[in-house]
């Protein structure tokens, strides 16, 4: 038993809260649960009784190029190597609540117009972090030929 | 916490390039001179976009603050651009 449902059934046995107020907060609790959230995921994971240990929550989100000289395999003549924190990620995703009002339409227009279509005033801060917390899980490898030097190209993106 | 230092190195392969290591908390000193300036422009930016002043300064500090760990790294043709925030 968690402590969350354990601090539930003590509040009813000192009466404090009632049965069905009980019955409510044990079913959020399990709902919550079972959805998986972060908090879920990464640090309640051993003490909801999962036998997996807690995965440590990705600081930096990676970003690497690297091109090698054809069959040789040398290092080429281009390397990208990128590290944001997440925490940088966050706060700029929160920028995006310091667009007036005003624009929004503006910006609607112009990505409509790009064939995107997408209503920035529906998006809320809770969406923008849910994208950045998918990120924890992101890893984008993409190989291809440099047109310059006809080296071959690795980009890689991930979180660590 | 905010940024104290940043490393930049540049390199090319004409030139020796130079290494900086620019120390980020010294920027405090005229920012605390030129902060009742710094305000007003900001008070009249959010003020003529119509939004929160408090909310832009939340955001910009909170931009800030995450800055630390920042680095990027680049390397092309033998040109190296090199640059760290702590």
């Amino acid at each position: 038993m968690n402590d969350s449902r354990r601090q539930v059934l003590q509040m009813l046995a000192d009466g404090k809260i009632t049965a069905e107020e009980a019955e409510r907060l044990l079913s959020a609790l399990e709902s919550n649960a079972a959805t998986g959230g972060n908090g879920a995921r990464y640090a309640g994971a051993a003490s909801a009784g999962d036998a997996e240990p807690a995965k440590p929550r990705p600081k930096y989100l990676r970003v690497l190029v690297e091109s090698q000289e054809g069959e040789s395999g040398k290092n080429g003549p281009t390397s990208v190597n990128i590290r944001v924190p997440m925490r940088l990620l966050r706060a700029g995703v929160r920028l995006a609540s310091l667009i007036p009002a005003q624009a929004h339409e503006h910006l609607d227009q112009a990505l409509n117009k790009q064939g995107i279509p997408l209503t920035l005033s529906q998006i809320k801060p809770e969406n923008l972090e849910e994208l950045v917390d998918s990120l924890d899980d992101l890893t984008v490898d993409v190989t291809g030929k440099e047109s310059s030097s006809n080296a071959n190209v690795k980009v890689r993106v991930f979180s660590e | 916490m905010t940024p104290n230092l940043a490393i930049v190195h540049i390199h090319n392969s004409f030139w020796p390039g130079f290494r900086l290591w620019i120390p980020l908390f010294l920027l405090w000193i005229p920012l605390i001179i030129l902060s009742p300036l710094i305000f007003l422009v900001l008070l009249g930016c959010c003020l003529a976009a119509r939004i929160s002043v408090w909310r832009a300064i939340a955001v910009f500090w909170g931009l800030i603050c995450s800055l630390p760990g920042t680095g990027v790294s680049v390397n092309a043709e033998g040109n190296r651009v090199f640059l760290q925030i702590y």
